[in-house]
């Protein structure tokens, strides 16, 4: 008996022993310099910041779904801005002040960046290019816009918009270049390999390109860029018609009771330190296209990019119908 | 000499007074098991019925407006969709082929490691362990590394690109699930083969009979239901697996329910109605399985160990012995070593395009992960510690449970035997959401201290959770093993139900409880799904970590991770089953287990 109660008492205490202190922020994302983001805010200012990173973009949006209207985070940090202004609809995160924005030098490219309805506030940009596979494809026949890729179908990947919030912009931006039927066609005649139409990151569509049977494939610019620093045999080309910006969000909780550390943390993120923290490394999202003013893209990362602005309005109100047409045209 | 008892059989002649007492003594049993019962609901029934309930009252968590309104539509829904009835015929087909075939490998490989004195025994015996220690996701990563068409086995020439192709449809799935879950029937049928020694097969062999005679008409009897439950169980595993789900499975476009009901709550808003119906079918279709078992077996069990057994019989030192050890390293390699090459092959390269060279190969993935201090340290750290706290209250719940479920009667068993089969088979990911709608949405339920959302403690809450019905399988199956004898005999000699428990049951059963030990501890390092939803506030556990680095083409990273988290955790596990084993003495080989 004495045993039992001994064992008992041992794994209670074991757990209560495992009661973590409550940091200040608490921020979701799904990008990969924001831990270090965190790092240098905390060492700078005293305020912690807890760091939850679920897997894919999607698993983040579910979790923050299921939290309903009982969010725990204060900020969430994540690519795409169809979902956030979802999210703001929803009453689960709140409009970013004026005040904050405004004291943003944005660039040009970032002033066009932010929402009217400022369901986020954009801290930096990417956008979905051609990824090509240059031990696949000779160089005389790389494709240079979307129509193109008609001549590879069935070899080209593709993510899928609803496990990735760049891959729905890219989706709807391709809805708004080509007119909604226009891009389904489009697309119907190019992913013609399913398996290839529906990964859940770039990751997978890079791995697809380099020893699988992709030769082409529809992904983030930065996650190629990564890739061709680290000497993989894949080539960026941007499409001819255009690119839509694909915004990094951050966005506020519509229930943070912590508004004065988040405005800390936003001023941070925009400042110097805070720009040098987010291209620290070599990983994927590091390869931002900055949008502050006096702040260079890291190495030779290409900036000038035929961007178009996406209709955010109509990608949000689409946003259920389209990804549940390329889920059960692709996916299932 | 050997008792076996056979229940249901041993009181047709019993006296009316002693049915009395026997009958009050099951209710007072039964009574006494309600509040542990009620906990077992607790941790894994309510989640459940959260998620499960949605397909019927779509509003219940509703943002706006949340109401008990029934509306069946969302059910009738994903009932009728043809990719809902395609992922259930496809679930059902890979579930019953890929048991049967996990179940004959298992049974085989338990029987020749148990039966012959194989030569590179050390090569041979741990394998089913460290199979089951490798998480199904590394698995599946590590074939699709092995097998597509620019992979490892197409670089080294083994195999063409067409045949890897090839290996995307459900002949690959069977073949990576049989692979990846013998060692399930391997430890049950194993265990039975320990629990019943060499006295009737040597009857029969003193009869006349010939070996196959023998392994047919007395061990394949003595190890049907070793075997049904093998059946049983790796069925379960499969319909509730989602490592290969979403990767050999989603390449071949071999739609499962598992990645159904993925695709339904990955999402922002989640698709809660379809996924609580896809949850409901998935449960339905274990439940109706546990059900058939129960009818098939519904004459008892054999009740093989008594304080008076014999050892088992000798292994064979014949010459079969070889080959046979020829076809267990064949399958070790396969299930084991290939995978794991391509892991560790991964872990010492710089990038997968150019693949083997030397000029590729680093160390730079290992040192980044055994430096001090990093995000990946900390997962590691923090994972040991979930997992050793998990197996240790989940083998100590499950022992209680199983003890007081025993002591009540074959009905009570059957029942939570059946419901322990049930929840093996519910997603993680089901799980981890409904955790996540009681401790954070539903009244009543949030803001408690301990579990408290956000926290290690619900972490780990649900790990017991999910842990559970393994350690209540495993104790229980040993538990039936147990003649009913003992503990009458020491019920007479005046000890009470926990000094029974200690000095009788829990010494001839210590082996399975370790077992259940060591079996949540591993798991639980690699448990993927609720690992990723109750994500603790404080930082990522392992799992997460690995499939985030994964994603973000750090490949050489996770699986330099992996690796030595599998060599660390193999070690650990190793280590305390190598200690205690030497510290039990069950008087093998002695004729004595008293």
């Amino acid at each position: 008996m004495k045993t039992w109660k001994i064992t008992a008492l041992a794994t209670v205490l074991a757990s209560a022993a495992a009661l973590p202190a409550m940091a200040d922020i608490v921020m979701y994302d799904k990008l990969d310099f924001a831990k270090d983001v965190a790092a240098a805010f905390t060492k700078k200012t005293g305020i912690k910041v807890d760091v939850v990173q679920p897997g894919s973009t999607g698993e983040l949006l579910g979790k923050i779904a299921a939290e309903g209207d009982n969010p725990q985070f204060d900020v969430v940090w994540v690519d795409g801005s169809a979902v956030l202004t979802r999210m703001l609809e929803n009453g689960v995160v709140r409009p970013v002040p004026e005040k904050i924005l405004k004291q943003v030098p944005f660039t040009k490219l970032g002033e066009s960046l932010i929402p009217a309805n400022h369901a986020f506030i954009p801290t930096g940009a990417s956008t979905t290019a051609i990824e090509v596979g240059s031990k696949k494809v000779a160089k005389a026949d790389w494709p240079h816009g979307w129509a193109d890729l008609a001549r590879f179908k069935g070899a080209v990947a593709a993510k899928d918009p609803n496990f990735s919030g760049p891959a729905y912009q890219w989706l709807a931006g391709l809805f708004q270049t080509n007119g909604v039927e226009g891009g389904k066609k489009l697309l119907q005649e190019v992913l013609t390999s399913k398996s290839l139409a529906s990964f859940s990151s770039g990751g997978k569509i890079n791995k697809a390109i380099l020893t699988g049977d992709a030769k082409i494939g529809i992904n983030q610019d930065s996650s190629i860029i990564a890739k061709m620093r680290k000497g993989e045999p894949v080539q960026v080309i941007y499409p001819k018609e255009g690119s839509v910006a694909l915004p990094e969000g951050l966005a506020i909780s519509a229930k943070s009771k912590h508004m004065a550390e988040v405005e800390k943390f936003i001023a941070f993120v925009f400042s110097k330190e805070g720009q040098a923290a987010q291209s620290g490394g070599d990983d994927t999202d590091m390869y931002y296209i900055p949008v502050v003013k006096g702040i260079k893209a890291k190495g030779d990362r290409p900036t000038d990019i035929n961007f178009i602005q996406l209709d955010d309005k109509a990608a949000a109100a689409h946003e259920t119908a389209w990804k549940q047409w390329y889920r059960d045209t692709f996916v299932r | 000499m050997r008792v076996t008892e056979t229940l249901g059989a041993a009181g047709g002649a019993s006296a009316a007074p002693t049915l009395r007492r026997r009958g009050g003594a099951r209710w007072r049993a039964a009574g006494a098991t309600l509040p542990i019962l009620a906990v077992f609901l607790l941790l894994i029934g309510l989640p459940l019925a959260t998620v499960i309930g949605q397909s019927v009252f779509p509003d219940l968590f509703a943002l706006r407006n949340p109401s008990f309104a029934f509306n069946p539509a969302p059910l009738i829904h994903a009932l009728s969709t043809r990719w809902a009835l395609q992922s259930l015929l496809h679930s059902l087909e890979l579930g019953m082929v890929a048991a049967l075939t996990s179940t004959a490998l298992g049974a085989g490989y338990a029987i020749l490691t148990v039966r012959f004195a194989l030569p590179l025994r050390w090569l041979i015996v741990p394998v089913p362990w460290l199979v089951f220690l490798m998480p199904s996701y590394l698995k599946a990563l590590a074939w699709v590394l092995l097998m597509m068409p620019g992979g490892y086995l197409v670089q080294l020439g083994v195999i063409p690109p067409d045949t890897a192709r090839g290996f995307f449809s459900l002949g690959g799935l069977v073949f990576v699930h049989t692979l990846s879950l013998f060692p399930l029937p391997a430890f049950i049928v194993g265990a039975a083969l320990a629990g019943f020694g060499g006295e009737l097969e040597e009857a029969a062999r003193l009869s006349g009979n010939s070996p196959f005679a023998i392994f047919r008409k007395v061990t394949l009897p003595l190890l049907a239901p070793a075997l049904a439950l093998s059946l049983i169980a790796t069925f379960a595993e499969v319909l509730s697996d989602f490592g290969l789900a979403a990767t050999i499975a989603h390449q071949a476009r071999f739609g499962l329910l598992t990645y159904g009901i993925y695709t339904a709550v990955a999402d922002y808003p989640i698709d809660f109605p379809a996924a609580g119906a896809q949850a409901l079918i998935l449960l339905c279709l274990i439940l109706a399985a546990v059900f058939a078992d129960r009818m098939l077996r519904r004459q008892g069990q054999a009740r093989l160990i008594s304080g008076r057994s014999r050892s088992a019989r000798p292994p064979s030192r014949g010459p079969w012995r070889w080959p046979v050890a020829g076809i267990a390293l064949v399958v070790a390699t396969l299930a084991l070593w290939l995978p794991l090459a391509a892991i560790a092959g991964r872990a010492f390269t710089a990038t997968l395009g150019n693949g083997l060279a030397v000029a590729n190969f680093t160390t730079a993935n290992l040192t980044a992960v055994l430096s001090y201090g990093t995000d990946a340290n900390a997962a590691f750290l923090d994972s040991f510690g979930y997992a050793l706290v998990t197996a240790l209250a989940a083998s100590l719940i499950a022992l209680i449970l199983a003890a007081r479920v025993e002591a009540a009667g074959t009905g009570l068993r059957g029942a939570v035997l059946g419901l322990a089969i049930g929840t093996v088979a519910i997603p993680g990911i089901v799980l981890g959401f409904g955790y996540i709608l009681v401790w954070n949405r539903l009244p009543g339920f949030t803001g408690w201290p301990l579990p408290h959302y956000g926290r290690p403690s619900l972490l780990v809450t649900g790990y017991i959770a999910a842990s559970l019905p393994y350690c209540l399988i495993v104790i229980l199956t040993a538990l039936g093993q147990l003649s009913p004898s003992l503990d009458a005999a020491a019920r007479l000699s005046g000890h009470g139900p926990m000094a029974r428990l200690m000095r009788v049951t829990l010494p001839l059963i210590l082996l399975a409880v370790l077992t259940a030990f060591l079996l949540t501890f591993i798991r639980t390092i690699f448990e993927l799904p609720i690992s990723q939803l109750l994500i603790p506030l404080k930082g990522s556990p392992l799992p997460p970590l690995v499939v985030n680095l994964f994603d973000h083409d750090e490949d050489g990273l996770a699986s330099a991770l992996s690796l030595i988290s599998m060599l660390a955790a193999g070690g650990v596990a190793g280590t305390l089953w190598i200690i205690l084993r030497r510290q039990l003495t069950f008087g093998r080989g002695t004729g004595d287990r008293s």
